[in-house]
């Protein structure tokens, strides 16, 4: 199968330090991806670059056979590639319900009758009237969650999913990940906790130095030499 | 309650409608400039309010509306509401010419440019002196019509107050307040922030330049120390925090409340309600950042139509 996201050769540069240096991945439609590496490997850096938060200096990036690397984050994440943030990124001062209104262009009443499924789906249905700056963490995390699915993406990047999530909700989380994988979407994790890594990626990709260190089964990688130095060292 | 509110709406609007019947010429022209003020407010709370991108220049607006219509008037002879809707048009244009280049870029730029934009304008106004007059000023002819303009200032009051209602019970509205909240975000789920900026740049535009060219007629002198006054674009900001940014009501409330308040006080007290000002300002950011309107709201979990 043609892959559904090409990376090639990009290079990211803030200032003198190249954050991305040269990496290439190459991502199969309908399966789960991670992207794992030490601190400042790259990964949300590559995030940014490929979502259009930022721009690559060199290479390219390709979604669907597409080019999207000089496109705006908005014709990205129309064109049916969406992500959630490291950092909460909610809408404090909107409500549950609007922070998943505001995503879509479809009809008024489609568009809420999908938001209220989604909400439902994580069980936020009695929240959606309050501020979503007013929910714990981890409602907000899943508020984050299902907003990107408002317009039924076919490719999901997820920057640290688990982080500061209960294990009963990451659970729930997992799952939702799981079956999205099911429904015939991509998704692509950044992740530290490497239980979830191993548990729920088929293919990972490690980043260190901002280079591609390594590619393989969770298996793989895991005994993999050169990851083990790159996380703890010689 | 809904109804009940409607209900006190319509019994307002009525009672302003009959109001110039039986009032003093001085009353009228109080009046009229509280609506002056509420289609100020109301207008720089939509680019303001709703997205955040904060307009230290909106007078510049009004001051457009004002030279506009009275050169209309007293150069060619139009007719008054022609020539202040001209004001309107030419006010947006002016936004399109600074939003277009200063929108598209995230953060404090837009406020600098918007501080620059009434200071470049009102040098502009001074030195072309064949068409505005200069420093001179720009004499209309005289025209009685406090009454017509009464209605006509009140007219743009609710416009663009009923604007702000459409506005803000939309989804587009939402989208500017997503902007507000967290640009990046916004962009990474799909908004076009530059095009929802813009938008509402113009439509903030258009009431300010309208009343500009009605204060014009109105006062049937301009000149650009009278125009493009700092202190109105400081009073519409103080109005709009006062009584509630990003909402619909709030900005009409802080008009009429500030309004109301140097009408009866601080003109008795030329110098005080500058520093008066500064205090409020300081008052509301510290003590209550959303404004009456926002803290009520919050506080009893209303609706954001009210």
């Amino acid at each position: 199968m043609p892959p559904i996201l090409e990376i090639d050769r990009v290079v990211k540069r803030f200032g003198g330090v190249a954050a991305v240096n040269g990496v290439s991945l190459a991502l199969e439609p309908g399966r789960i991806y991670g992207l794992i590496g030490p601190n400042g490997s790259g990964k949300t850096t590559l995030f940014n670059c490929i979502t259009g938060v930022d721009q690559c200096d060199e290479g390219e990036i390709r979604f669907k056979g597409r080019s999207i690397e000089r496109l705006p984050p908005h014709r990205i994440f129309h064109l049916g590639l969406g992500r959630t943030f490291q950092v909460i990124r909610v809408f404090p001062e909107l409500t549950a319900l609007e922070n998943l209104l505001v995503v879509t262009t479809s009809d008024y009443a489609v568009a809420r009758r999908r938001a209220h499924e989604l909400l439902a789906l994580v069980k936020l249905e009695r929240l959606a009237g309050e501020f979503a700056g007013n929910l714990s963490y981890g409602q907000q995390k899943l508020v984050e969650f299902i907003r990107v699915l408002m317009t039924d993406p076919e490719m999901i990047l997820l920057d640290e999913p688990a982080a500061g999530v209960n294990r009963t909700l990451l659970n729930e989380l997992l799952d939702a990940v799981r079956r999205l994988r099911d429904q015939g979407k991509t998704v692509l994790l950044v992740e530290h906790d490497m239980k979830v890594v191993m548990g729920l990626c088929e293919t990972v990709f490690v980043l260190d130095h901002g280079e591609k260190l390594a590619e393989g089964a969770p298996g793989v990688i895991q005994a993999d030499e050169r990851v083990i130095e790159a996380y703890f060292g010689r | 309650m809904k109804r009940a509110l409607l209900a006190g709406l319509a019994v307002v609007l009525v009672a302003l409608a009959l109001y110039p019947m039986q009032a003093t010429g001085y009353g009228v022209r109080t009046m009229l400039q509280l609506f002056m003020w509420v289609a100020l407010a109301q207008s720089w709370n939509l680019i303001s309010g709703l997205t955040g991108y904060v307009s230290f220049g909106h007078v510049a607006f009004f001051g457009m509306g004002a030279y506009t219509a009275g050169i209309l008037i007293g150069k060619l002879g139009w007719a008054w509401p022609a020539a202040c809707l001209a004001g309107g048009v030419m006010a947006m244009v002016l936004a399109l010419v600074i939003g277009w280049p200063c929108l598209r870029l995230k953060g404090p730029y837009f406020a600098i440019a918007m501080l620059g934009l009434n200071e470049v304008l009102r040098v502009i106004v001074s030195y072309y002196e064949g068409l505005t007059g200069g420093g001179n000023g720009l004499s209309l002819p005289t025209l009685h019509a406090s009454v017509p303009i009464y209605y006509a200032m009140g007219l743009v009051a609710l416009a663009v107050t009923a604007l702000t209602y459409l506005i803000i019970t939309s989804r587009f509205g939402l989208r500017l307040m997503t902007i507000r909240e967290d640009e990046v975000a916004a962009e990474a789920m799909g908004i076009d922030a530059f095009r929802h900026k813009l938008y509402a740049f113009l439509l903030s535009a258009v009431g300010p330049g309208v009343v500009g060219g009605l204060a014009a007629r109105d006062q049937g002198y301009i000149e650009p120390l009278s125009v493009f006054p700092l202190i109105m674009t400081i009073t519409m900001i103080v109005m709009v925090l006062f009584g509630g940014k990003g909402t619909i009501w709030g900005p009409v409330l802080g008009a009429v409340v500030l309004f109301v308040f140097q009408e009866l006080v601080w003109a008795r007290f030329i110098y005080l309600h500058q520093l008066f000002f500064g205090a409020i300002i300081v008052a509301v950011v510290l003590l209550m950042p959303r404004g009456i309107l926002g803290v009520l709201q919050q506080k009893y979990n209303l609706p954001r139509t009210i």
